[in-house]
Order: C-alpha cells, then structure tokens, then sequence
C-alpha cells in the first residue's frame, strides 16, 4: 500500500518535474506569464512529491534515504529543486527554471532508463551504516550539491548571455537573453550561491569522516569517492580565491562553476559507476 | 653578503605569501589526488598496484598519498596558509577593532553612498540612535566635522584566517597519527587470547603489550529477518588480569588507553577441543576452510565448514590434510559433543558453532586534533560565509552650523548587495526619526 503510494509520488515527481522544465523553456521563449507561473508551482509539485517519496520511503525501509543509488539520486534531485526554488522565490529569477530543472530530468531519466525494479527497492542497510552522523552527512550532501546545480545553472546564463551579448545583436535571441539579470548580477549570485555550498560541502565532508571513523576506526581513507570529494572541494575553494584575487569574475568564474558541478557529478556517478572503491555499496 | 642573503629571505617571504603560489598547490594537489583513483593503490588494490612495474612503485605512483613528495606539497601549503595569515593578521587587526571614522568626505565608501539633508544636530542625534538599535559598534570623532564608522558581525573578518589555519590543524593531527600511531586488524574466533603485539598491522608499530580475549562473537538478527549488528565481547587483560571489558558492534568502537577497537568484519567459526596425549587446547576455525589447525609436531592439517544447524545444535563437516597431499586422507561429519579420533594422533571433539570476529584496531593520536581542525574550519566559513561584516560610515558637513549634509557609505564587501540593503536601511530609519 504505502509501497504503491510511493511508486506514484515517483511518477508524479517525474511528470511534475518533465512538464516544468518544458515549460520553463516555452516561458523563456514566448514571455507569458501564465505559463511562467504554471512551470513554478508544477516544480512545487515535484518538490512536494519528491518529499512524500523520501518520507514514504523512510517509513516503510526504516531508516534515511541512502542503501542504494535509487535512494541517492532521490534525495540529491530533492536538494536541487529545493535549492532552486528558494532561489527563484528570493532572486525573481525565473528564467534560471530553464538551466537548473534540467538536471533533476536526466537524473530521473536515468533512473528510468538505468535502473531496473529490483535496484529500486528499499534495502537492508549493513551495520556500517546505521549511524546518526550519516543523516547529517545526507542532508549536507542534498543541500550543497542542490546549491552547486544551482549556480551550474547561473554560470551557463552568464556564459550564455555574455555570448550572445557580445556577438550579434540579433533582436529575437537579444530578447531571450534580455530576461536574464545583468550580467554582474548573474556572477553574484552564483558567487552567494557556491558561498552558501561550500560549508555545507565542508561539513557534509567532516561528518562523513567522524562516521568513517566510528565505523571503521579511520577518518580519511583516500578512497576513490573521498578523494574526487575531496577535489570537488579544492575547485571551489580554487573558484573562490580566484574570484577574490585576480579579479577572476565573470566568464572563468562562470566556467569554474561549471567545472566545479562536472566534479559533483562525477562524484556521485563516476565514482560509482567507473572507479570501485569503499563506498562501492552506495553503487 | 649580508644584503645578498636578506634579499633572498625576502624573495622566499613574498614568493610565500602569494595566492598565486597557493592556488597552484591546491591545483596540483587535486590533479595528484585525481592520479590516486586511477592508478591502483597498494591500500586499497595491493594485487593490482604490484603488478605496475617496479619504476611506477618507486616513484611512488602506487602509494601516492603517502609518499614523500605528497607530504612536501601539503607541507608547502601549510607554510603558504602561515605566511599569508601572519602577513594579514595586522590588516585584519585593523579592519575589525580599530576602525578610524573618516575625516574627509572622500573617505567614504563611493559605490555605495546615500546622503541625507537635516539640522546637524539631530542628525548627529538620530544617527547614533539608530546605530545603536540596529547593534552596530561604532566610533565618532568631532575633529573638523562630526563622523562616525560602524561595524557588526565583526568577527566574521576573521573567517578566512581562521579557515586557513584551520587547514594547517588539520595537517597538523593528519602527520601526528601517522608518525605516532598504527593501524592493524586481526580475525579471532570466540575463546581466544593473544598478544595486542601480534596483530597484522598496515601502519605503524604496537608498542603497548596487553592481551587481548574475545568472550564471544556474535552475528544477531532482527525478528525481521534483518541484520541487527555484529557483536564482540572482548576483554584486556594485564599480565593475565582482566582490566577492561566491553561488548562492541559496528559503529560503537571499544576505547583502550589510546587504542580503539572497531567492529568491522563477521564470519561463522567452528570450535573443536583437541587432546593430545592429555593435554587439551581449544581452536576455533572458520567456516568453508578459510583457516586451518595444524597439530604441533604433525604434518597433519584441519579444515572445517558448516553443514547446518543453530549454536546450540548443528552439523560440521571436517576433513584432515597431511602435507601437501591433494586428498584428505581422513574426512566426515560430526554432530554437536561428538569425539573422533585423528589418525590416531590426537582426540577431535566438537564443541559446536562459535563467532569469529574481524576487528580493526587503531591507535591515532592525532585524532583530537583533527577534530578540533574540523571544529576551526566549520566556525570558520560560518564566519567567512554566512557572518559577513557590514562597515558603514558617514560625514556630516554643515556649512553654517545649523544645517547639515549627512553623507554615508557602505563598504562593499564580498557581497555588495547586501551593504547596499544595509545602508539602505539605516538611512531610512534615520530619516524616519528626523520627521
Ligand atoms: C586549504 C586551502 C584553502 C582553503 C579551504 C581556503 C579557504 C578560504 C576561504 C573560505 C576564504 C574566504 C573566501 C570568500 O570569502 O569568498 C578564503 C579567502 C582567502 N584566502 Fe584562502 N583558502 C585556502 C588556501 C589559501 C591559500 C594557499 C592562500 C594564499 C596563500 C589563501 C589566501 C586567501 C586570501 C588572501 C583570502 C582573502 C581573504 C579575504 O579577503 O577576506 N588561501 N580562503
């Protein structure tokens, strides 16, 4: 019963958030407002399904979101579209609708294309997981990777914008991009952005090191999901810095941030998928 | 000569206290770090990374984080962060507790600046007021016109400097475990004693000479069929005196004067009492002849595996090596108390199931300190990130006295938008007072 529940919020999370996405694109292009305001409260209704999912999922497994990938890209497509609304919500800043609510579709497509039944289900979790800190570690980990989609998304509008600002004065794609912030906006912004992810990256790195620690008498192991953590996290510092020091705003920040989000991914899939390590059991 | 020397020192000093050179390091520490996950290391794939050649384990490909060269980089980091934070310490000083109200009109901020018309005095009056309201720290001086500067959230100018030491803590604990500690990890069957000194170990040297006794090893189930943990009680024993004594399971380690005691691995064991010409020892093997008994003064060997059955009552198969003979030359099955006899050589007598515990044992001393680096690092971006200061300062000029022209700014900060709101705000609650 509670498992059928599930299974529709996971539908209904999939359209919610296809639809909204689509409609997003369609706003940018044709400048309704209905249709603007249909693609926000349909990414609310992926958000809330989203979390009716999580929580139906906790309910019937008994413990938080994370024995196996499904789980992951669940909570990880939560945090960004979390993430996202507050900062459309915040910034009146819908046009960024059409950069980030792609993301969360090709997780969820690859769910559906990828991931068969029987990956999809709730597992025991091994002794090694039941630990509080690994909540902490999960809730960290959905917020900034949100967070970090998010400004992927400011830096490919500021790149966006920058190009065709520069080159053409072509008047249809001139008024696409008008719906963009001015530039200066748009870099700091994702500067604010990537500064509110970077302690919770911080923190979601630490908490995942006390519970290794607890489990396995071992704080950093060097294995492979640490280590590409762990240089997700030098990029941004490196994004931070550079913005400060060489006055490195704008386009090689917009292109950090891009880069910044490739190592996320790569993170989270890469590792699973191409590198085998401790962390094997999240794969 | 002595010129020479001092120009160097300075040369090294500058070269140091550049960012530029800092961001390089992390640079190459990522790139060396990303290398790691590619090429097998010893640690984690010991076969794999000792079938690259022996060149690629020279230059420490196969080991790289912990090779010499890839501590030089973190230790050239760390001199980069103290030799930055040392040269900003006295701005940072300055910036944060002795702030200078301006004496000019062109001392204050440009880019972000409102001003306000009224009589001087109530100004003066109104500006303070607010100031106080909204929990600025401020300072005025009356030198030629009267001036004030602001700040709150002060401490967060120290965000950065406190991340960046915090680094260097870290660092710190990191080389401390591996000088001072070691690592290791054993496999014991319920029932035994042995030295702490005869653990495998990876890392480091045992230098305490306890002995460690496993009471017993335990694999427990929900009634839901699921896992519930796997749990050891075990004993430390002083010269054979028991001094401590602990249950432990996954996620909740055993503490020994330094020494932890993790829960990490289960397998099924058997135990069997062998006598020998009258003298009995216990052994306990495991399961699916993952370890053997080997008679003393025998070439005979032993292996065993579960057939069936609970720890109260079940079913073992056994089969007897000698030498390196491919068949068992004695092989059967044995039910729960059951004594056989051993080629003749010793009684076997089965006991029935008994755990068999894989425990890692650690020793970090360095391990406070890292956390209390984690503790500096996280209050340290919460400073630098989500406390950050906002200075406002202002003039008021006043051509006969009476009147006067409030002019203020906002420092812009990393965020400018939120100095702008700032002075927004203030000036706003100040010329709501003035009316
Ligand atoms: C482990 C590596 C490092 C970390 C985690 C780190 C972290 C930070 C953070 C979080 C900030 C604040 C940035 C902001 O507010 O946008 C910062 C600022 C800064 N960092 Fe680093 N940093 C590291 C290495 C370095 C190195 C190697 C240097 C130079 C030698 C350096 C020099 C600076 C400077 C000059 C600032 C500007 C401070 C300010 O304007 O308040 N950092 N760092």
């Amino acid at each position: 019963m509670l498992e059928n529940l599930e299974t529709a919020m996971f539908y209904i999370l999939v359209m919610a958030s296809t639809l909204a996405m689509l409609l997003y694109l369609i706003w940018l292009g044709t400048k309704k407002e209905f249709i603007g305001q249909l693609a926000t409260y349909l990414t609310i209704v992926a958000l809330i399904a989203n979390i009716m999912a999580i929580i139906l999922r906790m309910i019937t497994s008994g413990h938080p979101p994370l024995s196996n990938g499904f789980e992951f890209i669940l909570t990880f497509v939560g945090g960004i579209i979390a993430v996202y609304l507050f900062a459309e919500y915040r910034y009146k800043l819908r046009a960024l609708g059409a950069f980030v609510m792609p993301i969360p579709f090709l997780l969820l497509m690859f769910i559906i294309m990828k991931m068969g039944p029987e990956e999809r289900i709730a597992q025991a979790i091994p002794p090694a997981l039941k630990s509080q800190w690994l909540t902490f570690h999960v809730v960290t980990a959905m917020f900034a990777y949100g967070a970090f989609a998010v400004s992927f998304g400011l830096g490919a509008m500021y790149l966006i914008k920058l190009s065709k600002e520069g080159t053409q004065k072509n008047s249809n794609q001139q008024g696409i991009v008008s719906r963009f912030p001015p530039l200066d906006r748009l870099d700091e912004l994702a500067y604010k952005v990537v500064g509110f992810a970077f302690p919770l990256l911080t923190l979601c790195i630490i908490t995942g090191a006390i519970w290794a620690n607890y489990a396995w008498g071992t704080y950093w192991s060097w294995d492979p999901k640490e280590t590409w953590s762990l240089i997700t996290w030098i990029i941004y510092a490196g994004y931070l810095h550079a913005r400060l020091m060489y006055g490195w705003k704008g386009k090689r920040a917009a292109w950090l941030a891009i880069f910044g989000f490739a190592a996320v991914l790569f993170t989270f899939f890469g590792v699973n998928y191409l590198l085998a390590g401790l962390h094997s059991y999240a794969s | 000569m002595e010129e020479n020397s001092k120009d160097l020192s300075e040369r090294i000093w500058r070269a140091f206290s550049s960012m530029k050179l800092g961001l390089a390091l992390l640079g190459i520490i990522a790139l060396v770090s990303g290398i790691g996950t590619i090429v097998p290391q010893l640690e984690q794939a010991p076969e794999k990374a000792k079938q690259l050649g022996q060149i690629w384990q020279w230059m420490g490909i196969t080991h790289l984080y912990n090779t010499v060269w890839f501590r030089l980089l973190l230790g050239l980091l760390c001199i980069n962060l103290i030799v930055c934070s040392i040269q900003r310490l006295k701005g940072i000083y300055l910036r944060t507790f002795k702030l200078k109200p301006p004496t000019t009109l062109e001392q204050v901020p440009l880019k972000i600046r409102l001003t306000l018309k009224g009589e001087s005095a109530q100004l003066r009056e109104s500006v303070q007021t607010v100031l106080k309201q909204k929990g600025y720290r401020f300072s005025l001086s009356n030198q030629s016109d009267w001036s004030f500067i602001a700040i709150k959230r002060r401490l967060g100018n120290w965000g950065s400097l406190i991340t960046h030491l915090s680094f260097v803590v870290l660092v710190i604990g990191a080389l401390l475990g591996s000088l001072f500690g070691f690592k290791g990890s054993f496999m014991e069957g319920a029932g035994t004693t042995f030295p702490i000194q005869e653990i495998q170990l990876s890392k480091g040297k045992v230098s305490e000479t306890f002995d460690v006794r496993i009471n017993s090893a335990e694999d427990r189930f929900l009634p839901n069929g699921e896992r519930d943990n796997w749990y050891t009680d075990m004993s430390i024993l002083e010269n054979g005196q028991e001094v401590s004594r602990q249950t432990l399971s996954v996620n909740h380690p055993f503490k020994y004067h330094g020494i932890t005691f993790y829960q990490a691995n289960f397998a099924n064991g058997v135990s069997y009492t062998i006598d020998m010409k009258g003298k009995k020892t216990s052994v306990v093997l495991r399961d699916q002849g993952q370890s053997y008994f080997q008679a003393p003064g025998t070439e005979l060997y032993l292996v065993t595996a579960i057939k069936s059955g609970s720890s109260q009552k079940a079913d073992v198969l056994y089969q007897v090596y000698k030498g390196t003979e491919e068949k068992p030359i004695q092989a059967g099955q044995l039910t729960t108390g059951q004594t056989i006899d051993v080629q003749g050589t010793y009684q076997l007598t089965f006991n029935g199931l008994a755990g068999f515990t894989g425990l890692q044992v650690k020793k970090d001393p360095g391990v406070a300190i890292i956390w209390l680096g984690c503790v500096l690092l996280v209050v340290g971006l919460i400073l630098a990130f989500y406390w950050q200061p906002i200075v406002i300062s202002g003039i008021i000029q006043s051509e006969d006295g009476v009147q006067g022209n409030l002019t203020t700014g906002a420092l812009s900060g990393k965020m400018t938008a939120n100095s702008q709101a700032a002075l927004e705000r203030m000036v706003d609650s100040v010329s709501k007072l003035l009316k």
